[in-house]
């Protein structure tokens, strides 16, 4: 936000940021041109990432990340299920994005934010597919299952955006792989009724009868993680992870999801201007 | 069920009279005008404040003074079990129309006729005291936000267990049963601009609960002044004044 010309003087500030608010593609080609964006990151560079595991104490796993501004709260909440007929003895994953309306000026409330949809099937479709032909998926949903049969996990992730501004898909997906691996199963017990129930985690010393399921809380394998990142291509510029201003009015977005073995696991370019290959690879 | 045993101690280590820790920070949504996190114990509260903005739907539209919206949302993993209708639901709908008349009560709108002000709150984690946090970090969202307002609100719940007056209760004193007090005060005007309590109360016993709920929201007044001035400080700092 700070003023491209050093010079303290308040009346050529308020003349670069109306510039900035008028003419906004004008403003970002002139610092195109010197190979550098308004807030001084050089074309290629991302914002700063942190990353906090287990920032909500009552969900099973948890995690917020922070990309640049755009925040992201992931959380997992585990119930046991019956699993289906044709897939006896493997689990489900639900997943589901919000955008409320805290996290940016123009989501209103009662009617959803136009990426918000388009963002989690993004996800959902990194998270929870299933190759057939090479085994590539993040989360065997066979780890998932209890009793062959007749019991399993339900993994409900549900993400929250606090703060939107850019790289949407990248900070959830961020979060969501943390929020995972911070995932511990939470204990479970047989009930009097033959049926299992999830045990909190104190056990007072009278209360026996009920013997745990699995003893110990472990933990879900990942098999790889993806990553991803996001860049916006403006006539013969890329642009590595853009804030939000930026998104608005370069042509066109390009996401690229690549895991721990840096295979290809998506590519995304919804529409916008046609780009030769060469530099799309790039 | 001891809510307070023989000693005088709570079932999470305080004493009848003694709030839970008070956490705040400003500035915390870059996009928002005014934002802020409070925390009260373990209930955790996000508030973001847009606004005087273009009125979004013109027939709402009122030419003296400013409208006035907020939103009140749980996400679903903010209780104990999972919730499965966020929003909604009668007890959002019906904290957020009381957050909203008790801000509507202390800003001076007729400052901004034909504009909009937006507090969005969310709660992060649930632990009883929500709708006091809520008011609390509004506050704070507020003038964070620079919008003119008569006094800051604060807001405490205190409840009557086990005969002793408690202040501040935590969810598990909350489900008890028992009596709920909250009040949300302007304090410099001490006026009282929130009062709600569920359950039977003898009147006597009422003042009392009453008074010690007031007096916790004068200790998270000067909790809120004090933060605020840190605030200042920090702008006048980076301001190079």
């Amino acid at each position: 936000m700070s003023p491209m010309n050093g010079s303290g003087d308040l009346s050529s500030e308020m003349e670069v940021d109306a510039f900035r608010h008028l003419f906004p593609l004008r403003f970002h080609e002139r610092h195109l041109l010197e190979s550098i964006r308004p807030d001084g990151r050089p074309l290629g560079r991302a914002r700063d990432t942190t990353l906090a595991l287990g920032a909500v104490a009552s969900a099973d796993g948890s995690a917020l990340a922070k990309i640049g501004c755009t925040t992201m709260l992931a959380a997992i909440k585990m119930e046991v299920m019956t699993p289906t007929v044709e897939s006896p003895d493997e689990g489900c994953i639900a997943v589901e994005f919000h955008m409320p309306p805290i996290c940016s000026p123009i989501v209103r409330p009662g009617r959803p934010a136009e990426v918000a949809p388009v963002v989690s099937k993004q996800l959902s479709d990194t998270i929870l597919r299933q190759v057939v032909v090479t085994f590539s998926g993040m989360i065997d949903l066979k780890d998932l299952s209890l009793v062959s049969g007749k019991a399993a996990w339900m993994a409900y992730l549900d993400i929250y955006c606090l703060d939107a501004d850019g790289a949407l898909f990248d900070t959830a997906l961020l979060s969501a792989v943390a929020a995972f691996c911070h995932l511990k199963f939470p204990m479970v017990s047989l009930n009097d009724d033959g049926r299992l129930v999830v045990v909190s985690g104190e056990s007072k010393g009278g209360k026996s009868g009920k013997e745990a399921v699995n003893k110990e809380q472990r933990k879900l394998n990942l098999i790889s993680i993806p990553f991803s990142l996001t860049c916006t291509l403006h006539k013969n510029y890329i642009l590595a992870d853009p804030t939000a201003e930026e998104e608005s009015i370069m042509e066109t977005l390009v996401t690229v999801v690549l895991d721990s073995s840096l295979r290809l696991v998506s590519f995304y370019k919804p529409g916008g201007p046609v780009l030769a290959f060469t530099s799309a690879v790039m | 069920m001891e809510y307070v045993n023989p000693e005088g101690i709570r079932e999470d280590g305080r004493r009848p009279l003694e709030m839970r820790h008070l956490h705040a920070e400003i500035g915390t949504v870059a996009r928002a005008d005014g934002s802020a996190v409070f925390e009260m114990g373990n209930t955790k509260v996000i508030a973001a404040v847009y606004g005087p903005r273009e009125v979004q739907n013109r027939s709402q539209q009122l030419n003296d003074q400013a409208l006035v919206r907020c939103e009140y949302t749980m996400p679903n993993f903010s209780t104990g079990d999972r919730m499965r209708k966020p929003k909604g639901d009668r007890r959002s709908t019906e904290i957020s129309l009381v957050i909203r008349q008790t801000m509507e009560a202390c800003i001076l709108t007729h400052l901004m006729p034909r504009s909009q002000i937006d507090i969005y709150v969310q709660v992060l984690s649930a632990d009883g005291g929500t709708r006091s946090a809520c008011i609390n970090a509004a506050t704070l969202a507020l003038a964070d936000a620079g919008i003119p307002m008569r006094d800051l609100v604060t807001s405490c719940s205190a409840g009557y267990l086990n005969s002793t007056p408690l202040l501040d209760l935590s969810y598990f004193e909350d489900s008890a049963g028992g009596p709920d007090v909250t009040v949300g005060i302007l304090p410099k005007l001490d006026k009282v601009t929130l009062l709600q309590m569920d359950a039977r109360l003898p009147i006597d016993i009422f003042e009392i609960v009453v008074q010690l709920a007031t007096e916790g929201c004068k200790a998270v007044a000067n909790y809120i002044h004090e933060v605020l001035l840190e605030n200042t400080k920090q702008l006048e700092y980076r301001r190079g004044l």
